[in-house]
């Protein structure tokens, strides 16, 4: 009896822990972001863009915010590394797709890359918002340019948006985790991964 | 090689006590990486208690090499060399893919292990100069990689031999500790 009280006062003191999946293609800034992400929000400092290289893995990054624990799994991009995403989909709460707006050149990869995340039923109504990156580069396309080009129709039941970041300034990455927070803490996908742990009751794969 | 260790680790734990555990199956590599390293004088110590530990003693940080597998009745030994381990470097012989299963399920059953559970896990798929050695994505998956969630990983691929990869996968490895670890 005991154990069963503690265990429903521990469900309702503890944060909220969200897994938030940053994907994209290589080359668009994932990491760069999480890092600055990292310097924002905690007193991690986060390395320097220059010291970052080419995930072959998996980076993560904790931040706290508003009563909230967010983990950022950050994996790699490169197209033989892609196949390792969708065994993250199950667990994740949100999804943050990173596009570099500089390089027109790789739009369609990363077109591509996205309707093949969205299509995957393990992320079905996980929120999604799509980063315009490099925001601070002269020649990066705007937000409403780059939306225009992945011409997302199809996403007509999903909660997404667009936002206009630089993971190199920090310009937009508060918006980007104010609005994450506020639509994980509503979306029906919360409720039944909630639904889920409990009911496997499992403690941390 | 001996001097881009020293640039990458110099600095790292300041002067705290850290371990860094250098792990795998018999016959995967680990030795020949911690000689190619150059960082001082590899110490191989064979306690009573029967498995051998080589050690490379660098500044304040210890890189400790031992082979898993085999005798059950000897692991719980293990757990001496558990404390203050900042990261752990799992080597794999990439060619031997008949032993990928066990190395697999003995990686997974030391990622168990309570007193690992801060550390940074950088993979080495090693012998790549061999002919047949699998690709990082397809040792990801043989490894199952994927089932790590809650601490940072790396793959890099590697020729202990030709002492290629392993700067690469160190500078990860540093800058991953730097950054704030897993």
């Amino acid at each position: 009896m005991f154990s069963l009280f503690y265990g429903l006062w521990k469900y309702l003191v503890s944060k909220t822990e969200f897994h938030i999946l940053i994907l994209g293609i290589d080359k668009a800034g994932k990491t760069t972001l999480l890092e600055k992400l990292k310097a924002q929000y905690s007193s991690l400092e986060g390395l320097p863009p220059d010291r970052i290289v080419p995930t072959v893995g998996l980076n993560i990054g904790r931040i706290e915010t508003s009563n909230t624990k967010l983990v950022f799994w950050d994996l790699g991009g490169q197209a033989g590394l892609r196949s390792i995403w969708e065994k993250y989909y199950e667990e994740a709460h949100a999804v943050i797709f990173v596009v570099d707006s500089s390089s027109p050149s790789r739009f369609e990869d990363s077109k591509s890359a996205l309707e093949k995340v969205l299509r995957h039923e393990d992320l079905q109504g996980a929120p999604l918002i799509i980063l315009a990156n490099k925001q601070d580069l002269a020649d990066a396309v705007s937000t409403e340019e780059l939306a225009r080009y992945l011409d997302l129709k199809k996403l007509d039941e999903r909660v997404y948006t667009f936002e206009g970041v630089s993971g190199y300034d920090g310009t937009g990455l508060k918006e980007t985790v104010n609005w994450l927070v506020d639509v994980m803490e509503r979306s029906k996908r919360t409720e039944m991964l909630r639904v889920r742990a409990g009911v496997t009751n499992s403690s941390g794969a | 090689m001996g001097i881009v260790f020293t640039r990458l680790f110099s600095s790292l734990f300041g002067n705290k006590e850290a371990r860094i555990l250098v792990l795998g199956l018999d016959n995967a590599g680990k030795t020949t990486i911690l000689y190619r390293l150059q960082m001082g004088e590899v110490v191989s110590t064979i306690p009573t208690i029967g498995f051998n530990v080589e050690t490379v003693q660098y500044n304040n940080i210890k890189f400790q090499v031992w082979d898993l597998g085999g005798q059950t009745s000897i692991r719980p030994y293990w757990r001496c060399y558990f404390p203050n381990t900042q990261a752990m470097i799992y080597v794999v012989d990439s060619s031997d893919t008949e032993r990928l299963v066990t190395a697999k399920e003995e990686f997974h059953a030391i990622l168990e292990e309570e007193e690992l559970k801060g550390a940074v896990i950088l993979i080495f798929a090693n012998k790549q100069d061999l002919p047949g050695a699998l690709d990082a994505a397809a040792v990801t998956e043989s490894l199952e990689l994927h089932k790590i969630k809650n601490r940072q990983w790396s793959i890099f691929k590697t020729s202990a031999i030709k002492g290629e990869g392993l700067f690469e996968g160190l500078d990860w490895l540093s800058n991953t500790l730097k950054s704030g670890g897993g």
